[in-house]
């Protein structure tokens, strides 16, 4: 909101304070200065008011005139300057800037030629001085004032704008008033209100306006209005219609004027109709009829709805409630009777018609954050007053009112040692009582109490913000000032706790990813429709999609961290960064049976096509994921080895590649994981290059436990190991991980009296000596007893009993 | 014999030198020394060596397997030190670059939130997290914002459609909404429902606006929360705390100042501005950096936590904004483009 300090100065005297001290004050009273603005004259040394004493033509420039022009004795008596402008004549008086003179912050007048004929000075328009915009010609004085007055004595005083930020607690500071009122608080000023300059009304005028009626007293508590006939529209004054300039409102007329001014002052909005285009004298507050219509006055059609209000005579609505009036009833050049709403409405009801009607004014935002019901009255009165001094006109009858404010009555109790306590610092009773009273909280009652004393506070009725003690505490902090906080150290009892689990496992998880040469991207939650369908199914989109998406790019909730890493991966293609590998950790969302579960998330892309170095390294395949995937999922404390493979080489999920993918896990047990390579196509679909790793791994935050168990130490044999090699031939179809485990399950029953310590995979062989469709598995085996050195013919023993073992109870063959 | 020792000295000296590989040095030993070698071949012929010579040819063979032996050992030192220069592969260059990929590193923001976690850590901070997506009763309603609250509206929050269902959120109750959180004090509310005070936590994390994106918003950013909860919590203790936040972060001649403000769930509550000569635009004039107050007893009301027994404060911070500050971006989307020249520059 736009505070202009002329304006303030009318209520609070503001006198030897810089515009500097008046903004910091606004900033600590808790309002953001946004702004600060200047209007009117710069200080303008070697300006000064002259008489143009003669004119006569320049000899070499048809456009230019020699003038003798009186400056004053001070200044040299007169000066001879070569002026260009036409719309003066002899004996104006007009600004003269000075030999030494500096215009505009860097032009410095000097003595010159123009031309061939000195000049020694120059005279101004309004736009050299910054006073304005018309450079048309000379700035003609037309009061006269004394030749060899300093120009800034002779000009209107400028203006300082402050434009300030209005928290939503404090509706009484949208208006002049209120901010003087805060500001009066601070520096300990007076605060003075307008003089009421109101007649007793005359006698009522049925015949303009006879009766209101309020359908609807919960949108609309208090309605009133009020008749002022005969008035003559026209230009408000000056001094009026400078301070609405000021603070960005543009002068109408008279009657415009004053409702702005007085909202402005007062913060209680106003609505002028005319009384003669309202059909009948009676004035209806009631919803609008659904799709009725009005033009508002920004000259655009509104439709309407059942659940708005309007304001509207016996035939049509004239208003839209507390937002903007209607072309078919406001006033005109040619009014004469007026009628003078000023009103409360509801401040939820002005909201919904505001937002639904994408329509805004200075009044409805004052009506959405709630006014002072209570001035309504006065600010009436300060209306009508204004009205009749600079409209004319008569106040007829008294103003017609349906509705009342809710009656006011308001004590805080408050312990001011309770409040040095909230604040942890020394402000003394005295300290709070004066900046309790500065804001008009006065201290009606005191009492003694066993802890000290006890004070009843008064709220006014403006501050309905303030009910409770705690309230006032940031009263008194407020204008007693933040800045007297005193500096201290941090005392902090330690209170033994541990960081979630989920930060630490993304912690740990990035430590790991980094140290395998992970760059950690950060990747936008909302994604596209297309996308969600891409990868997680089109039957996934639904439970996904947000209802009030603002791009539509960026429509749904994620189901993967691959999307995002991928989009990252393409941008760096594009851009000609070398790029390989990337890692990202937070929440995907998965939909399931039940619904939608939010999970914790670690997700990797490897891209490794076209990287060229001067020397070649082994690339990542899927045994790659494999490995950092398993890291992952152990350090959630979930063991993959012991989880089955879900989907096999030939089915492949939305955005994976067949045959080169797994999924291990079930959200519905709290965790999956999924690596491998992404479907080449998708990747081709979206412009990236090559071939693409990724993995997954999700779990549910709740599953995730810190810590877990203290491990516990395992003896181990120091006696050596024995080894014996054995290769099978199997089909191809048939996993390693089965072959493995019944190696497994047969070489540790084939041990007697000895341990099979592993079984390593050591080789896997297709070709030459092997039929089409079969593969050799090479194992090593390694046995050890806890106590002794085993012989070669125990040992022989049992390795000849798994291979007959072999050879009877399975389809594998032992490679010779 | 004589002869036939000298000439087989003479033959390994010519030979031997020539072998290049271990296989045929080894053929050429046996040939020589082994046991079906030539050596082996003249000893076995001493038999038919008159008695009285037979000292002296001994003598002889004995001195030309030791001569034999030392051309061996010489070719095989020299064969050795052939393996290993062929294993060492050509001598290295140092200056050329290593073709290993370059070290990974964090995202600038989770650096920056790791950084201001460890400096609330010190002084007993820990950190909790809670979903991203919340009820209206932990994003508004336990946070003191009233149903009509502008932020609240639509045009303002994510919200998701009647029907949607989130299993592992919270239960929501009739006409409640699902939405994205706008702020994670959420997440201090979750914590007080749980527990008792004393409360001392920290919760950064990934939040929404309904917002244009541009140079200073994103559609999610994140932010850091911090809440305490204990008897006789003051103004002065959340100055003290601030400072000392602000100064390990951004060097000790940091300056803080508070600007009354308001939130809904504070009360006071304060803005704050920070100054600080080595920052660049933050040396000349104040910098609004962050929000913060007292709890409102309204909040401890609703956690169901006596406001006149408990106190407590709270703050909040955008990671973005300071990330952006400490290191002078000027522009948020560089955080969500993940350019490796971007992010490589914080490694």
């Amino acid at each position: 909101m736009k505070i202009s300090r002329n304006w303030l100065q009318d209520y609070v005297d503001l006198t030897g304070l810089s515009d500097e001290e008046i903004s910091a004050a606004i900033t600590f009273l808790g309002f953001e200065v946004e702004g600060i603005e200047s209007t009117g004259a710069p200080p303008l040394d070697k300006v000064v008011v002259g008489e143009v004493l003669s004119r006569a033509p320049h000899p070499n420039a048809d456009r230019l005139s020699i003038c003798d022009v009186a400056v004053g004795e001070a200044s040299g008596g007169t000066k001879r300057i070569v002026c260009g402008a036409q719309n003066y004549q002899v004996g104006d008086r007009v600004p003269v800037a000075l030999v030494g003179a500096v215009l505009s912050g860097d032009f410095t007048i000097k003595p010159s030629k123009i031309r061939g004929e000195a000049s020694e000075g120059m005279m101004c328009s309004g736009k050299e001085l910054q006073i304005g915009e018309d450079h048309s010609g000379l700035l003609i004085l037309t009061a006269r004032p004394e030749i060899g007055t300093p120009i800034n004595d002779a000009l209107p005083a400028g203006d300082v704008v402050f434009d300030i930020e209005i928290t939503p607690n404090r509706p009484d500071c949208q208006s002049h008033l209120g901010v003087a009122r805060e500001l009066a608080a601070w520096f300990r000023r007076e605060l003075t209100y307008p003089a009421m300059e109101v007649p007793a009304p005359a006698a009522p005028r049925p015949d303009l306006l006879k009766g209101l009626q309020v359908a609807h007293s919960e949108d609309c508590p208090l309605y009133t209005a009020s008749v002022i006939a005969g008035v003559k529209v026209g230009p408000s004054p000056e001094w009026m219609q400078q301070r609405l300039a000021a603070v960005g409102v543009r002068p109408i007329n008279n009657l415009v004027d004053i409702g702005n001014y007085v909202m402005l002052e007062y913060g209680q909005p106003m609505h002028a109709f005319d009384a003669r285009k309202l059909a009948g004298p009676e004035i209806i507050v009631r919803r609008a009829t659904a799709g009725e219509t009005l033009v508002t006055l920004d000259e655009k059609t509104r439709t309407l709805t059942g659940e708005m209000l309007v304001i509207a005579d016996a035939e049509k609505a004239v208003v839209v409630a507390g937002i903007m009036g209607g072309e078919n009833s406001g006033v005109d050049e040619s009014t004469v009777n007026l009628v003078l709403e000023v009103a409360v409405f509801q401040r939820f009801s002005v909201r919904a018609t505001s937002r639904a009607l994408g329509l805004s004014s200075d009044s409805s935002y004052r009506f959405e954050r709630g006014i002072d019901a209570h001035a309504l009255a006065e600010a009436t009165h300060r209306a009508i007053g204004l009205i009749l001094k600079y409209a004319g006109g008569t106040w007829c009858g008294p103003t017609l009112r349906v509705g009342s404010e809710e009656p006011w009555q308001r004590e805080v109790t408050v312990n001011p040692a309770w409040v040095r306590a909230r604040l942890g610092f020394e402000v003394t009773d005295e300290e709070q009582r004066s900046a309790l009273e500065a804001l008009d909280l006065l201290i009606v009652r005191e009492n003694e109490i066993d802890e000290g004393i006890e004070w009843t506070v008064r709220i006014p009725s403006w501050r309905s913000d303030l009910d409770r003690p705690i309230d006032l505490v940031e009263e008194i902090l407020r204008v007693h000032g933040t800045a007297k906080i005193p500096a201290t150290t941090v005392t902090a009892p330690g209170l033994l706790a541990d960081d979630d689990p989920v930060a630490q496992y993304n912690r740990n998880v990035a430590g790991y990813l980094v140290g395998q040469n992970f760059q950690e991207c950060v990747t936008y939650t909302l994604r596209s429709r297309p996308e969600i369908e891409a990868w997680a199914g089109a039957e996934a989109a639904g439970p996904l999609s947000l209802e009030n998406p603002f791009l539509e790019d960026q429509s749904h909730l994620r189901s993967s961290l691959v999307g995002g890493l991928l989009d990252a991966l393409k941008l760096n293609q594009t851009r000609g960064n070398p790029v390989t590998r990337l890692f990202e950790t937070g929440r995907v969302f998965i939909p399931q049976k039940e619904g939608v579960v939010e999970c914790a998330a670690v997700g990797f892309v490897i891209a490794e096509a076209g990287m060229v170095t001067w020397k070649s390294r082994e690339l990542a395949d899927f045994y790659t994921t494999k490995r950092l995937i398993e890291v992952m999922a152990d350090r959630a404390g979930v063991d993959l080895s012991r989880q089955p493979h879900l989907e096999d080489g030939g089915q492949a999920a939305a955005g994976w590649q067949a045959g080169q993918h797994t999924l291990q896990g079930d959200m519905r047990y709290g965790w999956s994981a999924r690596y491998g390579m992404l479907d080449l196509a998708v990747l081709k679909s979206r412009d990236i290059t090559g071939k693409v790793l990724a993995g997954v791994f999700a779990i549910l935050p709740e599953r995730l436990n810190a810590g877990g168990k203290r491990k516990r130490f395992q003896p181990f044999s120091l006696q050596p190991a024995a080894l014996r090699d054995v290769a099978l031939v199997v089909d191809e179809a048939t996993a390693a991980g089965e072959v493995t485990k019944q190696v497994t399950k047969l070489a540790r029953a084939a041990a007697k009296g000895f341990e099979l310590e592993s079984v390593d995979l050591f080789d896997v062989y297709r070709g030459k000596g092997l039929a089409d469709g079969q593969k050799s598995l090479a194992y090593s085996l390694s046995f050890r007893a806890p106590d002794r050195t085993l012989n070669d013919k125990e040992v022989n023993e049992a390795f000849s009993i798994l291979l007959e073992q072999i050879a009877t109870k399975t389809d594998f063959e032992v490679r010779s | 014999m004589q002869d036939q020792l000298s000439a087989l000295v003479e033959r390994a000296a010519a030979e031997i030198p020539h072998i290049c590989s271990r296989p045929e040095f080894e053929a050429a030993k046996a040939g020589f020394v082994g046991p079906k070698g030539e050596l082996t071949g003249l000893m076995k012929q001493m038999g038919h060596v008159p008695k009285e010579e037979k000292p002296a040819v001994g003598k002889l063979i004995n001195e030309t397997k030791q001569q034999l032996l030392k051309i061996l050992e010489a070719g095989l030192a020299r064969i050795e030190a052939a393996e290993l220069a062929a294993a060492l592969g050509p001598a290295i260059d140092p200056t050329l670059p290593s073709p290993d990929p370059l070290p990974g590193a964090r995202h600038p923001l989770t650096q920056v939130r790791e950084e201001l976690n460890a400096i609330l850590r010190k002084v007993g901070f820990t950190v909790v997290e809670g979903p991203e997506v919340e009820t209206e009763y932990y994003c508004f309603d336990a946070l003191n914002t009233p149903p009509t609250h502008p932020a609240r509206d639509p045009q303002d929050t994510f919200y998701f459609p009647a029907d949607a269902k989130f299993s592992n959120v919270a239960r929501k109750v009739a006409g409640e909404k699902y939405l994205l959180r706008t702020h994670t004090s959420s997440v201090q509310i979750r914590t007080m429902l749980k527990g008792e005070p004393p409360i001392r936590i920290v919760s950064p994390g990934r939040v929404y606006r309904r917002d244009t994106v541009d140079a200073t918003h994103s559609a999610n950013f994140h932010q850091l929360e911090g809440l305490y909860v204990d008897k006789n919590v003051t103004v002065k203790d959340l100055k003290a705390l601030l400072d000392y936040v602000l100064k390990s972060l951004l060097g000790s001649d940091t300056q803080v100042r508070f600007r009354p403000h308001y939130f809904g769930y504070t009360e006071p509550s304060f803005e704050v501005d920070l100054s600080a000569k080595h920052l660049p635009k933050v040396n000349q004039e104040w910098v609004e950096i962050m929000g913060c107050g007292m709890v409102d007893p309204a909040v401890f009301e609703d956690v169901g936590y006596d406001a006149s027994v408990w106190t407590g404060y709270a703050f909040g911070m955008g990671i973005e904004r300071i990330a952006m500050m400490i290191y002078g971006i000027d522009d948020i989307r560089y955080f969500y483009q993940n350019d490796l020249r971007f992010l490589r520059q914080f490694a």
